[in-house]
């Protein structure tokens, strides 16, 4: 599964592209046949007066059916080369875990509103982009892994999870993906199904619990990617919890750590500071995880356009030129 | 060319500028002639033969007697050999028409020791041949012919005009001015025209062809124009466009006859489909 390669158009017999050379062909050809046309011209002293009478026709107005019917002949070359148009379709069974933090440090407003509303409308958002063919879990964490379920089709179900958060406590992210991991493998072997995937969302350093490095390296065992959002700004700060006179705990992001997660698992690392920028990251891992890339040929749009711009060349020129152009 | 017709044609010319006609102008100062100018004593260096018997008998001192100069009618022919005269669609050319108008008038111009003098414009420098009588004039006339129309693409606004102001200028006695074109310039020439008229008898025979008023449907064709080189493509099939045409000439020929009226210039319209010559005299008649 990945999250790059946006749709693209490729082809099937891209040795059908060559007929495109018919065009600047057919340019000289025409061009040709025109200048043939007005140099056996008739002498005629009063064309000066027929040109009134004639009126003036804009220039690009009669290259317009000239032009439509090379477009038409562009058109049905591609056609020729069977295009095929990528497509994204959801993956039957597929599974997603949502790993989020809700430690104290989520607390800190250098997001608006805070990090941890910022992180569940995001989440949301991710829900509503995800094909509802896909189950998702969801393990909530802070001293340790709080709120956990496992994939389900139930969105309500994970909403209210995400939404029962409170920013508190320490950092245990090697834990939580632990448990993430065995809601997916249960067995500890890996394609228990067949295509899952953990989106992990972080703001610190992992204070508590297992190392997470040692995690993603049991996740890229099982070959389930660690996708890691590291949210906050470096210089952001709460205030200390012991006593409001103490000065400001510093709660920068741990963006390298993550990294290193994603990297190993063999997913990818995001780094927001910027609620709107976490829900296009979350948009975008919704709309690519659990979907597969597929192509479909869409060789008859082409030669239907094709035809379609052949017959409004056609009609537009047969009543002014007599002929086809 | 029938001698008849041309005779008929004489008359009709001759009554035209008959205001230029001997014995109806006073010419400037004193020569051969006619009719009586003088009698003065005769000084030395005056031809004997101009002594005048009885006023010398009468006075008892030598007189001569000095006669008011007669003089011949000079005609100026401006033929257009522009190359838009190069076209002809039903018996001929225009210029052939014009070349035949132009050697009728000059044989007419001849007689009485008349003389033309010739001015071919439209095809580059103007090509002017002084005024000579008799067949030395003739031979002048038909040499200027000879050369035909210019060569297409050359197009040269205003030489109507030109030309006009040009005869103004060197034709000093009043006399017959006959300018033979198909008068398809854009270049206004009327105030030429005018000057010219107020000395001279004017006649301007103006040589179309059918062609030029009417388009028959033959579809698509792309036409050129012989001067100016202009090239179009046109739908001769659409009725619109042949109406438009037809009439936008019919209005054309109508503004230069009313233009010519105006000025009081005889009016010729020939066209290459009829016999001209006939026309030519029906029109002076």
């Amino acid at each position: 599964m990945s999250v790059a390669t946006p749709m693209a158009i490729s082809f099937a017999a891209p040795a059908g592209l060559l007929a495109l050379l018919a065009i600047p062909l057919a340019i000289l050809a025409l061009t040709a046949s025109r200048r043939r046309a007005t140099r056996y011209a008739v002498r005629f002293p009063a064309a000066a007066t027929l040109a009134i009478a004639a009126g003036t026709v804009p220039a690009w107005r009669r290259f317009v059916p000239t032009g439509l019917a090379l477009a038409a002949m562009a058109a049905l070359a591609v056609a020729l080369a069977k295009p095929q148009h990528t497509v994204a379709v959801p993956v039957e069974g597929a599974s997603v875990v949502l790993v989020t933090d809700h430690s104290g440090s989520m607390a800190a407003t250098d997001v608006e509103p805070d990090r941890l509303s910022a992180a569940q409308q995001a989440a949301t958002t991710f829900l509503g982009q995800l094909p509802a063919a896909t189950r998702v879990g969801v393990v909530t964490y802070s001293d340790g892994p709080d709120g956990t379920r496992t994939p389900t089709l139930d969105r309500d179900v994970i909403k209210q999870t995400l939404e029962a958060q409170t920013a508190a406590g320490a950092t245990a992210t090697g834990e939580a993906l632990q448990v993430a991991l065995g809601a997916l493998a249960p067995n500890g072997r890996a394609a228990a199904r067949p295509v899952s995937a953990i989106v992990l969302l972080s703001d610190g350093k992992t204070t508590s619990g297992r190392d997470p490095v040692e995690v993603a390296r049991t996740a890229k065992r099982l070959k389930i990617p660690i996708y890691t959002v590291a949210l906050g700004t470096a210089d952001a700060t709460i205030p200390n919890p012991v006593s409001p006179l103490s000065p400001p705990i510093a709660v920068p992001p741990d963006p390298e750590t993550l990294k290193q997660i994603a990297d190993i698992s063999g997913g990818r690392s995001f780094t927001s500071d910027d609620a709107g920028q976490l829900r296009g990251i979350y948009r975008t891992l919704g709309s690519r995880l659990a979907t597969k890339h597929q192509e479909r040929e869409i060789t008859s749009s082409f030669a239907i356009g094709g035809l379609i711009l052949l017959v409004a060349a056609g009609l537009l020129s047969l009543p002014r030129v007599g002929r086809l152009p | 060319m029938p001698l008849a017709l041309l005779d008929a044609l004489a008359l009709a010319v001759t009554r035209r500028v008959a205001g230029a006609l001997p014995g109806d102008r006073r010419a400037a100062g004193v020569g051969a002639g006619t009719e009586l100018a003088q009698l003065r004593p005769y000084a030395f260096g005056d031809d004997v033969r101009r002594i005048d018997a009885a006023a010398t008998a009468r006075s008892g001192e030598p007189h001569v007697r000095l006669e008011v100069p007669e003089r011949t009618l000079t005609s100026w022919l401006a033929i257009d050999v522009s190359a838009s005269m190069a076209f002809g669609t039903a018996d001929r050319l225009k210029a052939d028409v014009a070349e035949g108008v132009a050697l009728a008038v000059g044989r007419l111009a001849l007689r009485h020791a008349g003389r033309i003098g010739v001015l071919a414009f439209g095809a580059g420098e103007p090509r002017l041949l002084p005024p000579r009588g008799s067949k030395a004039g003739m031979v002048a006339l038909r040499r200027a012919l000879r050369d035909g129309v210019g060569t297409d693409g050359h197009h040269e606004p205003g030489a109507l005009g030109d030309a006009l102001g040009r005869i103004g200028r060197v034709a000093r006695q009043p006399g017959l001015v006959v300018v033979i074109s198909d008068f398809r310039e854009q270049h206004d020439w009327t105030r030429a025209m005018g000057n010219l008229r107020a000395r001279h008898a004017v006649l301007a025979v103006e040589v179309h062809d059918p062609r030029e008023g009417s388009l028959p449907p033959v579809g698509r064709i792309a036409v050129v124009d012989p001067e100016t080189g202009q090239r179009l493509e046109v739908d001769t099939s659409r009725p619109r466009v042949r109406e438009r045409f037809e009439a936008l000439e019919a209005q054309r020929r109508q503004t230069l006859a009313s233009e010519l009226r105006r000025l009081r210039v005889d009016h010729a319209p020939l066209s290459t489909d009829e016999d001209w010559l006939l026309q030519l005299g029906r029109r002076l008649r």
